[in-house]
């Protein structure tokens, strides 16, 4: 593969063309449509996560980027380059598998050389970067060492470094971290995003995971049954899904009927009639009208709740407080409104003695919800 | 009255104790009768042979080795043998890899009918090739008559070819087998990594499969230099130690010499056994369990492609042709000669009756075997005791073993009183049992590294007695393996020579004692019908097996979650 | 419970296989005959005796064997069809039980032991055969003698049994050994080597093999020739002019035998005429006269011959063919 100049990074115009762009990709396993039309640009430098439930297509999507799986219809284009049809030695992509795929048979270094070596470096620079890629991921001492006797920490530092040796335009990590135990994964996932930043490299990351997914991306790409629901920044993502679908996929979601009742259209401000009462709230949205139902996303912790249900206070709504289970930083809450039951997260919960026994509580509904549209 | 008392209480509680005591040794005791059951079924016929090798009329004698060794043509016959074994574990090596590997990396559509091509000769008759290279390239074949050859089929190149097609399926079965092992994801690292094709098969596949290879290689060998079937049907004038052997028990009746044959015949296959089990000390790669997904077709270059798909393309078409010719002769008195289409050698009675023979040794056969296999592996994971490596050692031995010399073995321990068992189903069953046991532990022993001993101390720890948790967790848990043993032991049984044919008796002829004898005889026609029906009926088995076992795939399916 | 379930159907069948014997009177005999020729005289004594005879097919030298490594705890309780030297080696080591069948009247001495011992119920000899066709595509003629045989251009085309484990060589062999006596035979036999192909395990083989055009000459058994001419095998049959040797195809009653009496009742019934025009018919020399298949009303030349001596120089022979003849593989 003949490498771009340095130069051709520097190069603004350059900079500013995407470095992955995916047409209309089509892929069907027997009549078994698994993709169903993915289109997306990626960014040069950026980590975008493709994040869903399992069998909704994100795996074979990365399959696809790298060349492993045959797409059926569509375009893959790689820095400007058309790779369709380039077997995967031929793509300047590398893969990191969810199992690593370190060879057994040979020590970390021959691992982490193994591609210098099939590209025919030369002995003494091939061994130089060898130590390099060690040293980033801070495995310099292990070298030697046969894979097996590695944990599995150690193990995804090998195949990070494996797959960053030949300096790829894109890194495709398949559900990296899945093998790790909790705490190592936290661990690893900032340590990935760190390197990615540093090194200034195009990744792909897939994983089911929707908190790791939030965590380590710049932008999350949520699949379902082979399509793509929405693109955008965690923030976006999280603050203002697209559908029930998503809002429920990145978090536990309370979601409550209404209708809009007025807009006061220089502020914004509107008012939604629900069974409980009225609801005031700032739209953040265009697309909202008069007379529209929709559907109110409240995250637990965006609610907050009080003791004693006194006067009548606007978004205020009354409950029983079935459930307090206090856990320190946070005290997770059932109560229920009416016949609907809503989940909160109280932070700081100081006065938790005082809501262990209490019965009746308030709860206020944030005037920055957001808000779906329910289909007509 | 108070001594009496005490005693009756001691009694109580010595019985008891007895009872205490069976019950927490109960696994050592199972394993010492398995124990006694490999020392008499297996050891006791195999030390027979070597005692009988150096026992002459009047004690103990070198002389028979020395006729061995200083007389040429038992030379020879051991050098043909050994060549022969090479050659063929070299050639169905490769073509085995080259189908494994088109059935595992090549394209979709081709890999059902490849297996299935790959796989059909396992349940014929391995010596159904010599016949069929008769009929097609004999001196008056159909393909000789046609192209007017001239080529000398009898002899060691026929050996080898019909030798190689009958060993295509073992060596195939087995490199699949370690091919569907290894996680595709290794393949597709390197391939990601600019390795070729080529390269990657060089650098990764190869070595990684370097075990499961040698092991595979090693046991093509083994079996190959103990058939004799196709030695003796197309050996003409090139002798092999076990069509020798053979002649030697059953012609000339000199068991001492039969036994030296035996032993010579032992000697490599012993050192292969130790060989392998040395070599593979601690060599198996593990890897992070993935997906056990196949690996996905692959675009292969035309430098791999172009010799594979030759390879692949002749080796299942020769397998193709030749059960294609069977199939024909089948219904003919003599493809070639008298050419009149007739069913008649379908209706042949005795070939009837054989075939059901066939089948109840196999089946008693599976049905012990199967049992004894899951019994074996589970004290050898489990237990604690002394010489349980011994015991594993001994139980795997079979597969090593020729087929020639523990039939020899059997005749030799078990035809005389206290201990005649010749003349019945049972010395065949038992025979069979024993040689194919090494599948059904080896199945066992793997199902239970699966699960973990927490599963089984749970259920003592509920007060389950040892008996109870054995029947209700281990065995439920260890049914997958008692099926791969029962399948494997059936099929083998079924079609197998080497062994039984010294052991039927008059009123109870084998199927594959009868193809022999009518392949021998001349009578095609007999001898093809036969194979098809036996081919045709050892399929139903496997259908109504493959049926029971996918029906009860419940239990192992629950067996595998907590692992 | 499915597994319980099971485990009974699997102990049923098993038992039922285990279990599965026949009720009916049947015996178990070792039969050295062509399978064709042992199922036409099992169905024989079936017709006659209501007897099932339980047989495998053996060639002559294997019942020896077998008898051998089984004695004296046979598994088959009487011997139909095996070569002399297995008959004079079981009155030998006492393998039978003596019975002087009364049916056997009036049969002449060669044909049956004063004792008891065996009776032979069938002589049978060895010829020449030839395939037609391949004869005719290299133009050549059937040979009138054996010492025709050992001219090269026969080189690996001509097939006979091999005396280690056929019977029927066993006689070619002391035959060939008593005409040209000792020295003269062994060279002779050594001389034939040279242009055979190779031995055959059964004594029919060559019929078979040269019938179907594999090879051009057979030295082989006569008691298939008759059968394979009337399946239509283009075959040519001759015995050259030095004559033939013969041997018996004995039948005897093995110690160890639960059923005496039906054993006795087989024995009678080989005695009767009619079975020795069954046996002629297929192309025996019978104990009783009959009309022959394969010869017609003249017998073959034979060959003078002590079967005895043939019997007891056995082992000695095999020892000096296996040296003389087996050593000079390429």
């Amino acid at each position: 593969m003949k490498k771009k100049g340095v130069a051709g990074y520097m190069d603004s115009e350059e900079n500013e063309k995407p470095m992955l762009i995916l047409k209309d990709i089509h892929k069907f396993y027997g009549t078994n449509e698994v993709l169903k039309g993915v289109s997306l640009e990626v960014k040069r430098g950026e980590l975008v996560t493709f994040v869903g439930p399992s069998g909704c297509g994100k795996t074979t999507l990365l399959r696809l980027i790298g060349g492993f799986t045959d797409i059926s219809s569509g375009d893959i284009i790689l820095d400007g380059q058309r790779i369709n049809d380039l077997p995967p030695n031929l793509r300047d992509t590398r893969i990191c598998f969810q199992n690593y795929a370190l060879f057994p048979h040979m020590t970390v270094a021959e691992n982490v050389g193994y591609g210098l070596k099939i590209n025919k470096w030369p002995k003494g620079k091939t061994a130089a970067r060898v130590r390099e890629l060690l040293e980033m991921v801070e495995l310099e001492a292990f070298g030697d060492r046969m894979i097996d006797k590695l944990s599995g920490g150690q193990q995804q530092r090998v195949a990070f470094a494996r797959a960053l040796s030949l300096e790829p335009k894109v890194l495709l990590l398949d559900e990296p971290l899945s093998n790790l135990d909790a705490n190592l994964r936290l661990v690893m996932r900032e340590e990935i995003r760190k390197l990615q930043e540093r090194l200034h490299i195009t990744t792909v990351f897939v994983t089911h995971d929707q908190f790791e997914a939030m965590a380590i991306s710049d932008r999350l790409v949520v699949m379902k049954d082979g399509r793509i629901e929405q693109v955008g920044s965690p923030i976006d993502i999280y603050e203002k899904p697209a559908n029930e679908f998503i809002a429920g996929f990145v978090g536990y979601v309370n979601f409550m009927d209404g209708r809009i009742v007025s807009i006061e259209e220089k502020t914004r401000d509107a008012v939604i009639a629900t069974e409980y009462g009225k609801i005031g709230i700032t739209l953040q949205q265009d697309d909202i009208n008069h007379g529209d139902d929709v559907l109110m996303v409240i995250r637990p912790e965006s609610v907050n709740i009080s003791l004693d249900c006194g006067g009548s206070r606007q978004n205020v709504l009354c409950g029983s407080l079935k459930t307090y289970m206090y856990a320190g930083s946070i005290a997770k809450c059932t109560v229920t409104i009416g016949d609907r039951t809503m989940i909160i997260d109280q932070y700081n919960p100081r006065d938790a003695q005082h809501f262990k026994h209490a019965e009746k509580v308030e709860v206020e509904i944030p005037r920055s919800v957001h808000l779906l549209k329910k289909k007509k | 009255m108070a001594t009496a008392e005490l005693s009756l209480k001691l009694q109580a509680s010595s019985g008891s104790k007895i009872k205490d005591f069976i019950n927490a040794n109960l696994i050592n005791i199972l394993a010492a009768l398995l124990f006694l059951l490999l020392a008499f079924f297996l050891l006791y016929p195999i030390i027979a042979v070597l005692l009988k090798s150096f026992r002459g009329p009047s004690g103990f004698t070198l002389k028979y080795y020395q006729a061995f060794f200083s007389k040429n043509y038992y030379f020879q016959s051991l050098y043909n043998t050994l060549l022969l074994g090479v050659i063929n574990t070299v050639v169905c090596l490769v073509i085995g890899f080259c189908l494994a590997y088109m059935t595992t990396r090549g394209p979709w559509i081709l890999r059902k009918p490849l297996k299935i091509i790959a796989l059909v000769p396992l349940i014929a008759p391995p010596y159904l090739f010599a016949l069929s290279l008769i009929i097609l390239f004999g001196r008056n074949g159909l393909v000789t008559r046609m192209f007017d050859l001239h080529w000398q089929l009898y002899g060691f190149g026929g050996v080898v070819i019909s030798q190689t097609l009958a060993f295509i399926p073992l060596a195939y079965m087995m490199i699949e087998s370690t091919l569907m092992s290894l996680n595709p994801n290794l393949e597709e690292s390197a391939y990601d990594m600019g390795a070729s094709e080529a390269t990657i098969l060089r650098t990764i596949t190869i070595p990684l499969l370097a075990p499961g290879l040698l092991k595979a290689a090693l046991l093509i060998f083994v079996m190959t230099i103990a058939e004799f079937g196709n030695a003796a049907i197309l050996g003409g004038r090139t002798p092999f130690l076990a069509p020798d052997t053979y002649t030697m028990i059953t012609g000339e009746s000199d068991f001492n010499m039969g036994s030296v044959l035996s032993v010579v015949l032992i000697a490599p296959c012993i050192l292969i056994f130790f060989i392998h089990n040395y070599l593979l000390e601690g060599k198996t790669f593990t890897t992070i369990g993935g997906k056990p997904v196949a690996s996905e077709p692959r675009k292969i270059t035309p430098l791999i492609k172009v010799p594979f798909v030759i390879i692949t393309t002749v080796a299942a078409g020769a397998i193709f042709i030749c059960f294609a010719v069977v199939f024909a002769a089948s219904f003919y008195k003599i493809l070639g000669v008298t050419n009149k289409f007739i069913l008649t050698n379908y209706l042949d009675f005795t070939s009837n009756q054989a075939i059901y023979n066939s089948i109840r040794v196999s089946f008693v056969a599976a049905v012990i075997g199967a049992i004894i296999g899951v019994l074996l592996a589970y004290v050898i994971v489990r237990g604690k005791f002394f010489g349980r490596t011994f015991i594993e050692m001994v139980s795997l031995s079979g597969f090593a073993l020729p087929g020639t010399v523990l039939g020899i073995g059997y005749l030799l321990a078990f035809s005389a009183p206290p201990l005649k068992l010749t003349g019945g189903i049972m010395i065949l069953a038992l025979n069979c049992v024993f040689r194919f046991l090494a599948v059904g532990v080896e199945a066992g022993i793997s199902k239970l590294h699966q699960i973990h001993i927490e599963i089984e101390e749970a259920s003592a720890d509920l007060g389950a007695s040892f008996l109870t948790t054995f029947s209700r967790i281990v065995l439920p848990i260890m049914f997958p393996a008692f099926i791969a043993g029962f399948i494997y032991t059936f099929m083998t049984a079924i079609v197998s020579l080497s062994a039984v044919v010294f052991l039927v008796s008059p009123g109870f002829e084998l199927a594959a004692v009868k193809i022999f004898d009518a392949a021998v005889y001349g009578e095609i026609g007999i001898a093809s019908a036969t194979t098809m029906k036996l081919v045709l009926i050892v399929m139903i088995c496997m259908m109504i097996l493959n049926y029971i076992s996918n029906k009860t795939r419940l239990g192992s399916g629950i067996a595998k979650k907590p692992a | 419970m499915k597994g319980k379930f099971i485990a009974v159907v699997v102990a049923a069948i098993f038992s039922v296989v285990l279990a599965g014997s026949a009720i009916a009177e049947d015996i178990n005999a070792y039969m050295g005959t062509s399978p064709d020729n042992n199922a036409k005289i099992a169905k024989f004594i079936k017709d006659k005796t209501g007897i099932t005879v339980n047989q495998t097919f053996q060639s002559f030298g294997e019942i020896e064997a077998r008898m051998k490594a089984e004695a004296p705890n046979f598994n088959a309780d009487m011997v139909i069809g095996c070569g002399s030297s297995t008959g004079f080696l079981a009155k030998k080591s006492g393998w039978t039980i003596p019975y002087v069948s009364p049916a056997w009247k009036g049969v002449p001495d060669v044909f049956l032991d004063p004792q008891g011992n065996w009776y032979n119920i069938a002589n049978f000899s060895f010829v020449l055969v030839a395939n037609k066709d391949r004869l005719a595509k290299a133009g050549y003629k059937m040979p009138e003698s054996w010492k025709e045989l050992t001219d090269p251009k026969w080189k690996g085309e001509i097939l006979m049994p091999s005396p280690l484990s056929s019977g029927t060589a066993n006689m070619m062999r002391f035959s060939f050994l008593a005409l040209y006596g000792d020295n003269e035979g062994w060279k002779f036999i050594e001389a034939l080597d040279k242009n055979i192909a190779y031995y055959t395990r059964s004594g029919n083989a060559p019929t078979d093999l040269v019938g179907r055009g594999e090879f051009t000459l057979g030295i082989t058994s006569d008691e298939n020739v008759k059968k394979r001419l009337d399946d239509g095998y283009p075959l040519l049959w001759s015995i050259p002019k030095e004559g033939t040797g013969y041997d018996g195809t004995f039948a005897m009653i093995l110690k160890g035998t639960k059923k005496l009496d039906a054993c006795k009742k087989i024995i009678d019934l080989l005695g009767a005429p009619e079975f020795s025009e069954l046996m002629a018919a297929i192309g025996y020399v019978t104990p009783r006269p009959a009309p022959n298949a394969l010869y017609g009303k003249t017998l073959p030349k034979y060959i003078k011959l002590d079967l005895g001596k043939a019997s007891d120089d056995k082992p000695k022979n095999n020892d000096i063919w296996k040296q003389k003849l087996r050593t000079d593989f390429k």
